[in-house]
């Protein structure tokens, strides 16, 4: 009894007699990782292969042939992030109830509904269709099952010991997961279309388009104003002639899930620079975790040389640069998610309604295995559409998914985006680039790309159907094909820029165009704030150096606040206020806008506009038929300034009519109490970097595998991002492109997965501080330099 | 002979107690002394050589303060195991050869 107690897991508890013993327990996930053998023999590999390892744990790998460097790159990241590949395909596959138990049961249940494991096969097939991209997965595949065949009870990662649990065999398919999963990640994040029916249904169409515009009000839109669009549009869909009213689902969560899964990028073209050659910078603003969701390396061939930040699971560099080209991309944000009412014909399902013609469903069964229980056997009911992700007797796990609808995700559609990046990772110009993306669909990206030529030029890509204005934001009549996506905007139609008068091209997740573009382009657009900072900073800038870019990406001035504030405290009488709202109120006069960590008027300011908005907002927005999202900064802040006699400003539960100045006035009282009541007398506690501090949860959510409690400047509105939800910079790069290409970067985190490493997560205090590691670009496989401190050859173990 | 599987420290007390004990006391404290006296070193040695990272990390999961506390903690459940099994032998032994007389 005791030896089953100490050998398998417990619920939480992980089996101790294992977990504990000092010979292959946890003892032994030390620092053994980091020492790395000289010589390995292994798989099949047709040449030998080099890899130096810096002084950070990168390694760069030089091989001769492409099978061999993917193979590598495959060993060596399962060498330091195998259990995270695996759990993250077990995340987006619905497979973690096997790992972890019942618990997990309801999320698998939606991701297997929502149909990623569909789109990896679809995504898989176009894959393997291409030699090139077929190689390339396939010696990825044999290098991570090669580490795996070494582990062995030792030195098996931690979070197996702990979960009880053990690696499977990597299949192609695991890699395809993966990049769903990141493009899930970057086009579900905001699902309003229910919310935004039954806000219609509520308020009437002028408020919506008052309080949750398409075009997020003071944009300075990614593609400069001069530039023109030498074509007309074509195949823009009929709108009908009535407004589709959709069933009602009372149940359904109003708040649409605003987390922001946005970046920033920009390139500098050398009329603008010190050098006379392009810098590119991005920085991503994603989910934090350990181990991080990016692990940098360089891969080099004879004919290929290229350094970034990779996605464990996946091959190829997402982000970086060569010899020749530097790229970055950030969130498109242009709506490729739509929701379709089904009529199903009866309660067998096998039916649904369509230009008055029932259509089969497909069905595809799942099953969905529990720890220490019974599999559970789930249907899912795919249209033409795609899948029906909840029906209306269900109860969602995401509750902002409409019941009753099919999903239409451009995700569910075939496609190689592995092409796209072995192209640009092969890129010697901007016309390779160009046609790199000109297959690329999902998720849409604003891709900035620099050459030593000296273009830079910016793409918003991606599959985007055409829609008629405002279509896509409600919910579709599922049964009508007038509300089909029927074709996609042309590649050559979509929003770019080359070589622009300005001198730079940037972007940071705003509405992309002007009015003048012909195509009706919606989505969940970010607002005004970073990417008119990011504009305003560099068209006063010349002679751009590395080091003005790096100081450019630390920027937190937070210019919503830097609108708004004046207008505010002009509408105070500072006689009128008491002594502590005194200090509050000096404290914002003499305030830069700056959210660095040592300041208290950044935590005063956000105290207060809260209030501000809870104020004007929540009579209205919460009703009698739910609690809407009250409208975005950006959106308030345009009323104010331009609207301040509008009605908003009346309190609805208070007897007489308030003013905008009544309102400013009571929510400074307000904040004022609320700033001490939650953190007690001005004083340290009101600065920001305390106020707002932030923590890297563990990748499984394990207490003391993550970094909690975190000082970090900046806000969710500033150049440097910071999000409360631990949301952040997940990768951060600028690169000065010339004969001799120099990069510099920093993610928070470290290359190794192995919390036993000295690697797990030794950036992370640079990372808060801001600063950046210079990269080490080596040349040649023969380069030495005194930052490499290991090196390994690989050779064909056969 | 130091090999992966943990539960050479249940199977040797076991095999003693079967052979060895003269009491049940007797056989559950060599468990206690072997098993607990293997894995305390082995942990000390471990944790001097290179595995203070890790073993921070499991006291911070476990909630135990010390890197101290998770090193008798492990010595304590290699003491506990060994212990019974010490025990378990020399009873089953004892049940063996009362049925025999």
């Amino acid at each position: 009894m005791v030896f089953y107690f100490l050998n398998f897991r417990q619920g939480k508890i992980p089996p101790l007699g294992k977990f504990c013993n000092p010979f292959a327990g946890f003892w032994q996930n030390n620092y053994s990782t980091d020492v790395l053998p000289y010589i390995i023999r292994v798989g099949n590999l047709q040449d030998s292969v080099v890899v130096h390892w810096d002084d950070r744990h990168v390694p760069h790998v030089f091989a001769q042939n492409a099978y061999d460097l993917y193979f590598t790159q495959g060993y060596i990241t399962a060498w330091d992030r195998l259990w995270q590949m695996e759990f993250q395909v077990a995340v987006t596959a619905g497979r973690l109830a096997a790992i972890v138990g019942g618990d997990l049961l309801d999320q698998d249940l939606y991701f297997r509904r929502c149909g990623m494991t569909y789109a990896a096969e679809r995504a898989l097939k176009e894959i393997l269709a291409d030699p090139e991209t077929r190689l390339i997965i396939e010696a990825y595949a044999d290098g991570v099952n090669a580490f795996i065949q070494r582990i062995n009870p030792r030195n098996l990662p931690l979070e197996y010991k702990l979960l009880d649990y053990h690696p499977e065999p990597w299949t192609f398919l695991k890699s395809a997961l993966l990049s769903k999963f990141m493009a899930w990640n970057l086009t579900a994040f905001d699902i309003s279309e229910n919310m935004l029916t039954r806000a219609r249904a509520v308020f009437g169409q002028g408020v919506i388009d008052d309080l949750y515009p398409v075009v997020p009000p003071f944009t300075d839109p990614i593609i400069p104003r001069q530039v023109r669009w030498p074509f007309r549009s074509i195949n823009i869909p009929e709108k009908p002639t009535t407004d589709f009213v959709p069933a009602t689902d009372s149940l359904a969560e109003l708040a649409s899930a605003s987390r922001l899964r946005g970046s920033n990028n920009w390139a500098i073209a050398p009329q603008k620079t010190a050098t006379g050659h392009p810098i590119v910078c991005a920085d991503f603003h994603l989910p934090l975790y350990l181990p991080c969701m990016w692990y940098e390396i360089q891969l080099a061939t004879p004919d290929m040389n290229v350094y970034g930040a990779s996605l464990p699971g996946v091959p190829l560099v997402m982000v970086g640069f060569n010899e020749y080209v530097a790229w970055g991309a950030t969130n498109a944000m242009t709506d490729v998610i739509d929701w379709y009412e089904i009529e199903f014909k009866d309660d067998v399902k096998s039916a649904y309604l369509h230009d008055s013609m029932w259509l089969p469903t497909r069905k595809r069964i799942e099953e969905i295995r529990v720890r220490n229980s019974e599999a559970v056997i789930d249907t899912v009911i795919y249209t033409h559409h795609g899948p029906v992700v909840y029906d209306w007797d269900e109860k969602p796990y995401s509750k902002v998914i409409p019941r009753g609808c099919a999903m239409r995700w451009a995700g569910h559609d075939p496609s190689n985006e592995l092409k796209t990046f072995l192209e640009l990772n092969h890129a010697r110009d901007y016309e390779d680039c160009r046609e790199a993306i000109a297959n690329y669909d999902c998720p849409g990206l604003n891709f900035a790309f620099a050459s030593v030529d000296g273009d830079v030029a910016l793409w918003h890509t991606g599959k985007f159907p055409i829609r008629w204005p405002g279509q896509g934001r409600y919910i579709n009549d599922g049964r009508n094909s007038a509300y089909d996506w029927h074709a996609w905007i042309p590649r050559e139609h979509l929003p770019h820029v080359l070589n622009p008068v300005r001198g730079y091209v940037s972007s940071a997740n705003q509405y992309p165009v002007d009015e003048r573009y012909p195509y009706y382009l919606g989505g969940s657009y970010w607002s005004f704030d970073r990417g008119a900072r990011i504009n305003e900073r560099l068209s006063a800038m010349s002679s751009i150096t590395h080091e003005n870019m790096i100081e450019l990406q630390n920027d937190v001035v937070d210019i919503s606040a830097r609108k708004i504030l004046p207008f505010l405290l002009a509408n105070i009488d500072e006689e009128k206020l008491m002594l502590q709202e005194r200090t509050n109120y000096e404290e914002l006069e003499s305030w830069n806008y700056d959210f660095r960590i040592d300041l208290i008027a950044p935590t005063i300011f956000t105290y207060w506009w809260r209030e501000i908005s809870n104020m004007i907002w929540i009579d209205e927005m919460h009703t009698a038929h739910g609690d809407f999202p009250l409208p975005r900064s950006d959106v308030t802040i345009s009323l104010l300034l331009n609207n301040p006699d509008s009605e908003y400003f009346d309190v609805n539960d208070t007897p007489g009519r308030e003013q905008l100045r009544d309102i400013v006035v009571k929510s400074f009282h307000s904040a004022s109490n609320k700033l001490f009541e939650d953190l007690g007398s001005y004083g340290d506690n009101w600065r920001w970097g305390n106020a707002s501090k932030i923590g890297i949860e563990h990748l499984a959510q394990i207490r003391g595998l993550g970094r909690m409690g975190l000082i970090k400047a900046g806000n969710g509105f500033t150049i440097n991002v910071k999000h409360s939800s631990s949301l952040g910079r997940s990768w951060r790069m600028v690169v000065s492109l010339g004969s001799e290409m120099q990069g510099w970067g920093i993610y928070p985190g470290g290359q190794s997965g192995n919390p036993g490493s000295k690697f797990y997560d030794n950036f992370v205090d640079d990372w808060l501080a801001d600063r950046v590691y210079e990269f080490l670009y080596l040349k040649s496989a023969d380069t030495k330099h005194d930052r490499l401190t290991a090196h390994m050859i690989l050779r064909s173990g056969s | 002979m130091i090999t992966p599987w943990w539960w050479w420290i249940m199977v040797v007390p076991f095999v003693f107690g079967l052979l060895r004990a003269k009491s049940g006391w007797y056989g559950f404290l060599l468990g206690v002394y072997t098993a607990g006296a293997l894995w305390l070193t082995g942990s000390i040695y471990f944790y001097l050589r290179g595995s203070q990272i890790i073993t921070h990390r499991v006291a911070d999961i476990f909630d135990v303060g010390t890197p101290l506390l998770l090193i008798l903690f492990t010595a304590i459940i290699a003491a506990f195991a060994g212990g019974v099994a010490g025990m378990t032998g020399y009873v089953l032994k004892r049940s063996h050869t009362k049925n025999k007389s």
